[in-house]
């Protein structure tokens, strides 16, 4: 290959013509102070908020605090090539990003720049980082349902399209890999997703986008990246912009999917901002509207109208407690903002199970109304949430260690295998039928039988027999999304005829 | 009295380090200090009188800038200096009686090392008044007296307001004229030309390679 220096000049040649020379007209204005990411600027007198200014280097940043003598910059790049006395232009813009098809299965930094070594981003549509959410003539409630491919998800707190479903706990309990699930869970869906990697370790998003490259899930998926090491006015901006990458998508008509890892880091990197800036610090040194900055951000997910397309965006927000302390500030925020929240706690997740939801304080205000009829069975999923709340309370007593009567071992023993039914394997999500049949199957009795420790070969053994022979009665689960009584006698003769030939295998 | 627009302003914007706190002062101060003189209806001499004063006596005796800027001397006898200064009926020059309590308030309040921010700030907002602006102009090469009337003229003709001019020889422009007003710069020399000429090339050929990639490349 040989690149033909001929063209590229007669491409400059002709562009050198066509030259006009007219005299650039801008605001400007003079640096007074830089350092930690943001500088203070004299001059600028006609700049507005949010609007974007150019640093001789070539850098962007934005005007965020305009005060009666200067205007308080955030520099979304390199700030130590920035002097002082340097001249700051107006650009009278506000800050885009590139949006369309051709973001899909990339990695990208929060302004839209390639991260990835695959090339520049082919697209000439950009969108403007900071909108306002759709307000509510343009919204309708959530009603279709986003598969996370989790059992204990999909089956005790649903998420539907448009809905913000909260994924809180301490660190390594499993938060990140919720979202990969549910992410890779997309596959079939044509969900576009877009994860949002905010003050992350480097290393631990060049795992994921391993991860979800392994799981072929790059191919409709976009990583937006502001590591730790990236200064904090691109991790605050970036959340942002990857909403606004995603509503493109939702805005024509599409459903997308955003998940947000994690906020807390957001919320950390706009109070650094914000007490450069010398605003006021409240609670916990944030400044007071970090409440509006993470509201302002989860009410552009929504669900549109049909006159607008019906399209959705749906999210998932992630926030790192510490120590389990759910009401600090941050998290009761985010907590009182989002449609619910998937409770991560790390003794479960030391005991064995996993995804470590627990269930007892984890909910979906909305995501009820978007199940599928078959999932929301009372045979199904439907008492799941109370019934695994009494098993809890009934195996508390239990420990106490008392004769119990054989109606109580066994209800207690139904609930073991309840639990060991709902552990799943990370990056494994399961399609909804199968989950509602090894779910049926659960609450009919069908593993009162099996030893516990087999569960979960029962319930891999059960899906490859139905696959196999039984195919039919699951492409009807999966067509009239219900379980039909006739289904459900259906299925009840497949476990037992499945019963009668499996046996345990080792341990 | 000293011409506020010559040629030589020894320290501009660009050469000091800028002290917003001090410029904040200095509006207040010089807000202050108008609302007096326009009472008593000498605006136009107090003002050229603090030009003098910053010209002729602080920019000459640096000594005596610093002299009265310091937190060290006493006040009293600051107070005794000024009055021995500009107070002194041997002298030819006598400082009229607004301008000198102005100082010994501005004294008082321990701002003395504001007098320039201050000055800068009521030239600001004299020229305002008096509907006149101030234009920094920048060239390459240095522009004579006829041709620096040329462009006041015509910038007085295009703003309809009276134009003081600074001008200032930038030899990186290569060509052409930048033109200042307040906050907003019209920049018409060679160098911003060629930059932008530099930045179309660059946008057309990106451009033109997405389109048509392979137009470029020979096997």
């Amino acid at each position: 290959m040989k690149f033909n220096a001929d063209e590229i000049a007669s491409v400059i040649q002709s562009e050198i013509e066509h030259f006009q020379t007219t005299v650039d007209v801008r605001e400007v204005g003079v640096v007074l102070e830089v350092g930690d990411g943001i500088a203070r600027v004299y001059g600028l007198s006609g700049v507005m908020s949010g609007e974007m200014v150019q640093f001789p280097s070539g850098v962007i940043g934005l005007a965020f605090n305009l005060e009666e003598n200067s205007v308080g910059v955030i520099i979304l790049g390199d700030y130590l090539q920035i002097n002082e006395g340097d001249e700051v232009r107006a650009l009278g813009r506000l800050l885009s990003v590139p949006v369309g098809d051709a973001v899909i299965g990339r990695v990208l930094d929060p302004l839209g720049n390639p991260l990835d070594g695959k090339g520049p981003v082919n697209t000439t549509e950009r969108r403007i980082v900071e909108t306002n959410a759709p307000g509510v003539a343009e919204r309708q409630p959530v009603r279709e349902p986003l598969q996370t491919g989790i059992k204990a998800i999909d089956a005790m707190t649903p998420v539907g399209r448009g809905q913000r479903e909260l994924i809180i706990g301490d660190r390594k309990t499993g938060k990140t890999t919720i979202a990969i699930d549910t992410i890779i869970n997309q596959r079939e869906s044509g969900v576009k997703c877009f994860y949002v990697a905010i003050g992350q370790k480097d290393s631990s998003v060049a795992n994921t986008i391993k991860v979800l490259e392994k799981a072929g899930a790059m191919d409709y998926t976009t990583v937006i990246v502001a590591g730790a090491s990236a200064p904090a006015p691109l991790q605050y901006v970036s959340a942002y912009a990857g909403t606004a990458m995603a509503e493109y998508f939702m805005y024509k008509g599409e459903h997308a999917l955003i998940v947000y890892d994690d906020l807390s880091k957001q919320a950390v990197a706009y109070r650094q901002l914000s007490l450069l800036m010398r605003r006021p610090p409240g609670r916990e040194a944030f400044p007071g509207d970090v409440f509006y900055c993470h509201s302002r951000l989860l009410e552009r997910s929504a669900k549109l109208s049909k006159e607008l397309g019906g399209g959705s965006l749906t999210s998932l927000p992630i926030i790192e407690t510490l120590e389990g302390e759910v009401s600090a500030y941050i998290p009761t925020n985010v907590i009182s903002i989002t449609d619910g929240q998937i409770y991560l706690q790390p003794d479960l997740f030391f005991k064995g199970i996993r995804p470590a939801m627990n269930v007892g304080i984890s909910v979906s205000r909305v995501g009820g109304s978007a199940q599928i009829k078959a999932m929301k069975d009372r045979q199904v999923a439907g008492g799941m949430r109370l019934a695994l709340a009494s098993f809890r309370e009934l195996e508390a007593f239990a420990q106490l260690g008392t004769d119990l009567d054989p109606a109580t071992q066994a209800r207690l023993d139904r609930g073991y295998r309840m639990v060991e039914l709902l552990k799943q394997p990370q990056y494994q999500p399961l399609n909804v039928v199968d989950q509602v049949m090894v779910i049926f199957a659960g609450n009919n009795g069908a593993l009162d039988q099996i030893p516990t420790s087999q569960v979960q070969a029962w319930e891999k053994a059960f899906l490859q027999f139905v696959r196999d022979q039984k195919a039919a009665v699951r492409t009807q689960i999966a067509e009239k999304k219900e379980l039909t009584d006739e289904l459900k006698n259906a299925l009840k003769g497949i476990i037992s005829e499945f019963n009668a030939t499996w046996k345990p295998g080792g341990k | 009295m000293a011409e506020p627009n010559s040629q030589k302003e020894p320290r501009s914007q660009q050469s000091v380090p800028f002290d917003s706190g001090k410029a904040y002062l200095g509006t207040v101060y010089a807000k202050a200090l108008l609302g007096v003189t326009q009472q008593a209806g000498n605006t136009a001499e107090v003002v050229a009188e603090f030009d003098s004063l910053v010209a002729d006596v602080l920019d000459r005796l640096p000594l005596f800038d610093a002299t009265i800027s310091s937190l060290r001397v006493p006040a009293e006898e600051k107070l005794a200096l000024l009055d021995k200064v500009f107070n002194n009926p041997r002298l030819p020059a006598r400082m009229s009686l607004t301008l000198l309590n102005f100082l010994k308030v501005v004294m008082r309040h321990g701002r003395l090392d504001c007098l320039r921010a201050i000055h800068r700030a009521l030239r600001q907002l004299y020229d305002a008044l008096q509907g006149r602006v101030a234009v920094e102009i920048r060239t390459a090469h240095a522009v004579g007296a006829d041709e620096l009337a040329l462009i006041a003229d015509k910038l007085r003709r295009t703003t309809g307001l009276d134009v003081s001019l600074q001008s200032r020889v930038d030899p990186e422009l290569l060509g052409g004229l930048v033109v200042r007003v307040g906050d907003t710069v019209y920049d018409g020399s060679v160098r911003n030309q060629l930059s932008r000429m530099r930045e179309g090339a660059m946008d057309a050929t990106l451009r033109k390679l997405r389109e048509t990639g392979q137009q470029f490349v020979t096997n």
